[in-house]
């Protein structure tokens, strides 16, 4: 959301193969899983990580946008699914039952959570690492996305300055009738195509001038894999194979239809559940624990 | 050592009779700092892409080209790409990548060098050019001059032997096209680089350079140190005179007076034109030298008997107040036109961006008259542009009172304004053609301000007019972005002449002309004030500003700090302000061009005798 989120957040500072395989887990273990205590945990972690983030401006989103949303979609599958054994009561002639109403409830708190997951996302990483981790699958892909990244905010800003220039000289774009004003955004894009192929000329030499085309190209990235970084994915990598291998073995299990059983209270369950809070907890944790160190070291 | 020699290079475009070069050679040595000089078009750009093989045009071509005691077309691509750096024009076009780090690794990358090497060169590079700083930032939060830099870091970060650059600070401001040069300098100096520079601005490349070459035509016409070059242009009374620094324009117009024999009095004066080895001055600080011996010794040069009036007369000149240029009157040669009425009132008027932002456009106040060629001079930054949009409004100023032809930007909807006649011709000329033709824009906007649209006759012959008026005749079957810098801006006027103005905005119109063309446009724009419209000039071109305009602005901080006619507004200035009055302050009063300058040494060598 602001790069200020970015430069602040302890986490962000870590290698991008870190964040992506964090964000990864925290997104698709809901999704996969939907067990209330792991939606519970992943939802609350999301939550005030981002509202640490983003102060009030998170909050205000959070409680504004994100939980609204989720009692749309709690309300929603009761409604229109009737699946589950135990019935409520009848709306409309339809049976309300108590496994969608609890189905409705996790999958809004899988969506709550998956969608402050993504903001947290947002607010924390950079084009850089997505570049990065791309450049590491497909070399030329990383080119490819930095230079889309820079040309797209270019046109747009070109557009910006072609209508104003046309404005100065009496064509405005804004305002006339329909069909004149229509006629002059095709002419500024006709224009925008001309300007676009004639300064990729100059691009182009650049380019070549500069080796482009040699054979062996190779990709730099500014991030360093340290010491930090690989304690770190050694530490998360540990805690999600427990989860992992919890659910592989169903000691942590969830079933919703017909009747809505749940697992996991066994010691064993108990541990996974520990894991996966300590897994997600981990960003917050960094900054938590960042601010606090940094605070006490200017006393 | 030779690293290139160009041997009777002839090139010609293909389908063009006319050819582009034509028995070029030229010697470069290793670590010098050469100069390419010639007005545009003159092939300066097609003899630089001649040095680099994946640059170099298509075309009928003959003669050759040695880089490093080898044929450069037999040297390998990847040797190529390392050792010969090029910098192009455009500082946009040239960047690639979204970020600054990414730009700069971009050269090594391609040499497929490893990320240990490209960290290192990287890092050196950044803290040779002070990126630091902005080294983590994306490319579209830099400035035009800092993108420029960083095409220059990001070739150099490849460790070429030779850095060939094309035209590279044309688009660039004065302020930052002069630390451009400067970092040039120290490259040659610190890393002992070979640099060759085509300019059209040359105040600031000639007195680094330790050779020139002049072209003309697709032709050298001369080279050698830049006095030789300047005494060259001199006596062939080249055009190209007029891009030379001031203090080589002064010393040139009035040493070869005597060579010429033209003012016989002249003479075998032991200092004055005859000796052709004497260095020519190039910085204000020679100039300034030179001056100050002129002045002492006495416009007779050595003539005794003139020298008792020389002595009782400069106590004064050193004080700075008692000449008066050439005794005229001060700016009296344009009085009248400021005498219309208002086209822009501006009153205590405040904007700014954002709700949390800071104003840009502070407190200011500003008149314009109708008849009237105004320019505001400022630093970068100052908000020059932001004023030029509330008063089309663009920006929509939250204090104070602007009136624009007696209407309220902010209440005029649509194109009332320009209905009116306020007409805004923006910093990019390209910015106004969306016709595939010169010709076709011109209808364009000749047809939608033509009283009776349809009558075609009417609206042709009102384009023929205008293309007459800004020579634009022999551009009209071009596509616009096939014509050079200055031919768009004229291009841009003519559209601007044709949307039939009252109130004419210019945002840095002079950027990317050469000195041959700033003359004539100067001629058209007094045309146009003497028949009544008013011109609001925002510029960095202090010169221009101080030949041409009837009055002058100093732009700072948001506001006009202080005004008057050039020839008083620049004498007040100290810094900001010509390098003819830097050169001859204290010395001559309130003399502001070069001309100003010669036409008073020259009355008072007259008067002397």
């Amino acid at each position: 959301m602001t790069a200020s989120a970015a430069d602040r957040s302890i986490f962000a500072g870590y290698h991008p193969i870190i964040n992506y395989v964090f964000f990864g887990y925290a997104v698709l273990v809901p999704i996969l899983f939907m067990h209330p205590v792991l939606l519970a945990i992943s939802f609350a972690s999301a939550f005030s990580w981002f509202v640490y983030l983003n102060r009030g401006r998170g909050l205000k989103f959070g409680l504004g946008l994100v939980v609204p949303l989720m009692v749309i979609a709690a309300l929603f599958n009761p409604a229109f699914n009737h699946e589950g054994a135990t019935i409520l009561f009848y709306m409309n002639d339809n049976p309300i039952t108590l496994e969608s109403v609890i189905y409705g409830i996790c999958a809004a708190v899988m969506i709550g959570g998956v969608i402050l997951w993504f903001a947290c996302y947002n607010a924390v990483m950079t084009s850089d690492k997505f570049i990065y981790l791309f450049g590491r699958m497909v070399p030329a892909m990383s080119l490819v996305i930095s230079m889309a990244l820079r040309f797209i905010p270019r046109y747009r800003a070109q557009a910006g300055r072609i209508a104003s220039a046309r404005r100065g000289i009496g064509f405005d774009v804004s305002s006339g009738k329909f069909l004149r004003r229509v006629r002059s955004g095709g002419e500024i894009l006709s224009v925008m195509v001309t300007w676009a192929l004639e300064n990729a000329i100059e691009t182009s030499d650049s380019m070549r001038s500069r080796g482009y085309g040699l054979s062996g190209r190779t990709a730099y990235s500014v991030y360093r894999f340290d010491s930090r970084d690989r304690a770190m994915l050694v530490a998360m990598l540990a805690l999600m194979a427990a989860v992992a291998t919890a659910l592989a073995a169903e000691v942590v299990s969830v079933m919703f239809f017909p009747l809505f059983t749940v697992s996991g209270t066994s010691p064993f369950g108990m541990a996974a559940f520990a894991c996966h809070a300590a897994v997600c907890v981990i960003p917050l944790a960094l900054d938590v624990r960042e601010d606090v160190v940094w605070r006490m070291s200017l006393k | 050592m030779t690293i290139f020699e160009i041997n009777n290079l002839g090139f010609a475009y293909p389908e063009r009779a006319v050819p582009a070069l034509d028995g070029v050679s030229v010697e470069i040595r290793s670590g010098e700092f050469l100069v390419i000089c010639g007005k545009s078009g003159c092939g300066k750009s097609t003899l630089l892409r001649h040095l680099k093989t994946v640059l170099t045009p298509f075309g009928e071509r003959s003669g050759d080209i040695v880089f490093d005691g080898r044929p450069l077309a037999s040297v390998e691509q990847r040797e190529q790409a390392a050792r010969i750096g090029f910098v192009l024009q455009s500082p946009d076009n040239q960047i690639v990548t979204d970020k600054v780090w990414h730009e700069l690794a971009f050269g090594l990358e391609s040499l497929g060098e490893k990320t240990p090497v490209i960290r290192r060169r990287v890092a050196e590079m950044a803290s040779f050019f002070g990126i630091q700083e902005w080294y983590g930032k994306s490319v579209s939060e830099l400035s035009g001059g800092q993108k420029q830099i960083l095409a220059l870091a990001s070739v150099m970060a490849m460790q070429p032997d030779v850095l060939i650059l094309d035209e590279p600070t044309s688009q660039l401001d004065p302020i930052a096209a002069e630390d451009f040069i400067e970092t040039l300098k120290k490259i040659n100096d610190e890393i002992g680089t070979t640099i060759i520079l085509s300019e059209h601005r040359l105040e600031g490349a000639l007195p680094r350079a330790d050779r020139a070459v002049a072209m003309a035509s697709g032709r050298v016409i001369c080279q050698g140190s830049s006095s030789e070059v300047g005494r060259a242009l001199r006596a062939a009374a080249d055009p190209m005179l007029s891009a030379m620094p001031t203090p080589m324009r002064v010393y040139l117009a009035l040493e070869s007076e005597g060579e010429n024999g033209s003012e016989s009095e002249r003479e075998g004066a032991p200092e004055g034109g005859g000796n052709k080895d004497a260095h020519v001055p190039e910085t204000v600080r020679e100039g300034r030298v030179y001056l100050t011996e002129k002045l002492q010794d006495g416009a007779g040069g050595g003539q005794n008997g003139s020298g008792g009036r020389e002595a009782s007369d400069h106590p004064d000149a050193g004080e700075g107040s008692g000449r008066s240029v050439a005794g005229q009157d001060t700016d009296g040669e344009r009085p009248a036109r400021a005498k219309g009425e208002e086209s822009i009132t501006l009153k205590e008027v405040w904007f700014r961006y954002e709700r949390s932002g800071n104003d840009i456009v502070k407190d200011l106040s500003l008149t314009l008259r109708a008849g009237e060629l105004a320019c505001v001079v400022g630093g970068n930054g100052s908000g020059k542009t932001t004023m030029l949009g509330v008063i089309t409004g663009e920006n929509r100023h939250y204090r104070g009172k602007v009136r624009v032809l007696g209407l309220d930007p902010k209440k005029a909807k649509g194109t009332r304004l320009s209905d009116a006649g306020l007409v805004a011709l923006p910093q990019n000329p390209q910015t106004l053609f969306t016709r595939n033709t010169v010709l076709s824009n011109l209808i364009d906007v000749a047809a939608a301000h033509a009283e009776n649209p349809s009558d075609h006759e009417s609206v042709e012959r009102e384009v023929r007019r205008v293309a007459e008026l800004t020579d634009t005749v022999g551009l009209l079957g071009f596509h616009p972005y096939d014509i050079s810098g200055g031919e768009q801006q004229r291009a841009g006027l003519a559209m601007a002449l044709l949307a039939r103005p009252k109130l004419l905005l210019l945002d840095e119109p002079t950027k990317g002309m050469d000195s041959f063309f700033k003359e004539k446009f100067s001629v058209m724009l007094r045309q146009l004030c003497a028949d009544g419209l008013g011109v609001l000039m925002v510029s960095h071109d202090v010169e221009f500003c101080a030949k041409h305009a009837d009055r002058c602005m100093l732009f700072f901080n948001g506001g006009v700090v202080s005004e008057g006619a050039p020839r008083a507004f620049f004498s007040g200035n100290s810094f900001y302000t010509t390098a003819a009055n830097r050169m001859s302050r204290g010395l001559i009063a309130e003399a502001i061009t070069a001309e100003d300058v010669i036409e008073y040494v020259r009355d008072r060598a007259r008067g002397a005798l």
